[in-house]
């Protein structure tokens, strides 16, 4: 395995970079969505665009974000505006797709942000989480919306808590254009072991392309609902090591996919290591 | 609201001390939006209601991390009219899951939104009409719990919109790069939904890095954000926006948040926090000595080397 070492969380990067195409402009949340579209414009889609609801619009990245408002947001942007300005744009149909995280999805592709309900409800919920953010707004107006999220059984539900975002709603042809959304809709979703997409005419979620050394019965088994396979169920390449390399100077203090530990190794360095390390990895670019 | 004529926003110099300004201008109850967008967010200006020790406070508000989740911990937020709390990659903001879950130390209010729709909000405000229209949050659940949505088919084609009221905050605390005493504001960078905040707020606070001449103020007029008129205070907080980021002048201190997340996962945790740096710092300069200056400086440094705006 020494020539395939890579996390999952890497794997999913990998997978979403490529659901951007060149030229397209991507409404993008901060983390693991935008470690992938700066991936994206370093191999096949140079000329992508990101945009931020803050207000940045085209910036070029060389330190990370950690929230959508952080002045490394603007870096050599194109055009810098209003929060309000930006989603006027995104309701004009200017953004091409927007990438999203949840804490549940279901086999139409809704997605719950707002909370877990557990035995409770929406008031006193098990777990309170961020809310719509712009994640509602996306998911309504995008061209199409691809979902980053951990395959795991709690978060792949027959049915979402609370139906934060909208995918196909309850699935029936044109449900989206009746309600009155200008989006086409979830595209796809990346997960950590496999990719999933959705069927044109059911517009169900079906498994396309599992990764290597996941297998179907994992994925079925993580999934909360009868789950459809693609006739010609695919297998992913593992990961080249350009691509990894790629993606590890991205974040190079490995604070947004190495989590706690690493923000915590880094911080007992201190602020000047991580300085240095930000300014090192930002010229050698 | 009228505000135009004779209003009392007319004066040479409007400058003030942090203290006095939130002591003049925020009374327990009060209906609080803040300007930036999880970056030059006053995070100073939200110390200090603390330290005053505020009570009952309605935000309305796009996207908060640091400044909510302190103020709801320390106990001063009743309610919430937003679209998200979280506390960005790093994770959950912790004081608002023990706010909401558990009501420790109250249990906070939510009335939840989409940013798009606060957008529209504050935009209502500031057109000083009653309501905007988005074609946001239709068929979500997002209506299912708020009452103060209104769907209807538009009346001249027909189509379903969603109208949404305007958002007329008591007080808005705006952060600014620079200022002059009347209280011209000049923002660079993002602007976030600022220029309507100011307007739709019945007091502007204006917090910033530097107060400059009204001369300079005119050299680059299109950086006014917001004009004097809109303004009641003008506050000068260097780093007012730490341990976030304000553009142009200092990074994201995402070393510092990241302690405060893990130091806030427990509420003792959070309460020696606080104690530390919010109620053991008399005032925003106490802060920066306990943060450090060669830290703050640091973080200015990195800002510096990948600014391409020069003003």
């Amino acid at each position: 395995m020494e020539e395939h070492s890579y996390t999952p969380s890497e794997m999913m990067a990998i997978m979403t970079c490529k659901e951007f195409k060149d030229w397209e402009i991507a409404f993008v949340g901060i983390g693991i969505p935008l470690i992938a579209g700066i991936l994206a414009k370093r191999f096949h889609a140079p000329n992508l665009s990101i945009v931020y609801e803050s207000g940045c619009i085209g910036p070029e990245k060389f330190r990370m974000d950690f929230n959508v408002g952080d002045s490394s947001a603007a870096d050599y942007a194109l055009s810098l505006t209003s929060e309000w300005r930006v989603f006027a744009d995104l309701q004009c149909g200017f953004y091409d797709v927007g990438v999203l995280g949840a804490a549940q999805i279901d086999r139409f592709g809704n997605l719950n942000t707002t909370a877990i309900f557990g035995a409770k409800d929406y008031y006193t919920p098990l777990v309170r989480l961020p809310g719509s953010g712009g994640g509602n707004d996306i998911g309504s107006s995008a061209g199409r919306v691809v979902v980053m999220m951990r395959l795991e059984k709690h978060r792949f539900v027959e049915k979402v808590d609370h139906l934060t975002t909208p995918g196909f709603l309850d699935g029936s042809p044109s449900a989206r254009q009746k309600a009155g959304l200008l989006g086409h809709g979830p595209s796809a979703v990346v997960t950590d072991k496999a990719l999933f997409y959705y069927h044109a005419e059911t517009r169900e979620m079906y498994l396309d392309t599992l990764y290597p050394g996941i297998t179907l019965e994992e994925v079925k088994g993580s999934v909360g609902w009868e789950l459809k396979v693609a006739d010609n169920l695919k297998t992913a390449p593992y990961p080249t090591e350009e691509e990894l390399q790629a993606l590890r100077s991205i974040d190079p203090a490995n604070l947004i996919m190495g989590g706690a530990a690493e923000r915590e190794k880094i911080a007992r360095a201190g602020i000047d290591a991580y300085v240095n390390l930000i300014l090192k990895c930002a010229n050698g670019r | 609201m009228q505000r135009g004529n004779g209003n009392s926003k007319i004066s040479a110099s409007k400058e003030m001390t942090l203290e006095e300004a939130v002591k003049k201008y925020i009374r327990d109850s009060s209906s609080i939006t803040f300007g930036g967008f999880i970056g030059r967010d006053c995070v100073a200006a939200a110390h200090e209601i603390i330290r005053q020790g505020r009570k009952d406070l309605v935000v309305i508000d796009d996207s908060k991390t640091d400044v909510m989740d302190l103020l709801v911990g320390a106990g001063c937020v009743k309610r919430w009219e937003g679209a998200y709390l979280g506390y960005g990659a790093i994770g959950l903001a912790p004081n608002i899951r023990r706010s909401v879950e558990q009501g420790v130390p109250v249990h906070l209010e939510i009335e939840d939104w989409s940013n798009a729709a606060v957008s529209m909000r504050f935009l209502a405000g500031a057109l000083n009409v009653p309501f905007m229209a988005t074609r946001s949050m239709l068929a979500s659940d997002i209506l299912r719990y708020n009452g103060k949505i209104k769907v209807i088919n538009d009346p001249f084609a027909g189509e379903p919109v969603a109208l949404v009221p305007a958002a007329r905050p008591e007080v808005a605390i705006i952060h600014a790069q620079r200022a002059d005493v009347m209280g011209n504001a000049q923002i660079w960078g993002f602007l976030g939904n600022d220029e309507n905040k100011a307007r739709a707020a019945r007091h502007t606070i204006i917090t910033c890095e530097e107060i400059v001449s009204t001369e300079e103020i005119r050299r680059n007029a299109n950086l006014t954000v917001i004009p004097y008129y809109c303004v009641d205070a003008v506050v000068r907080v260097p780093y007012g926006c730490h341990p976030q980021s304000c553009y142009g002048y200092y990074a994201y201190d995402v070393l510092f948040c990241s302690q405060y997340h893990q130091a806030s996962n427990t509420r003792d945790g959070f309460l020696r926090w606080l104690d530390d740096y919010i109620y053991g710092c008399k005032n925003h300069w106490d802060y920066c000595n306990k943060v450090g200056w060669p830290r703050l400086q640091q973080l200015q440094y990195l800002e510096r080397q990948f600014n391409l705006i020069r003003i």
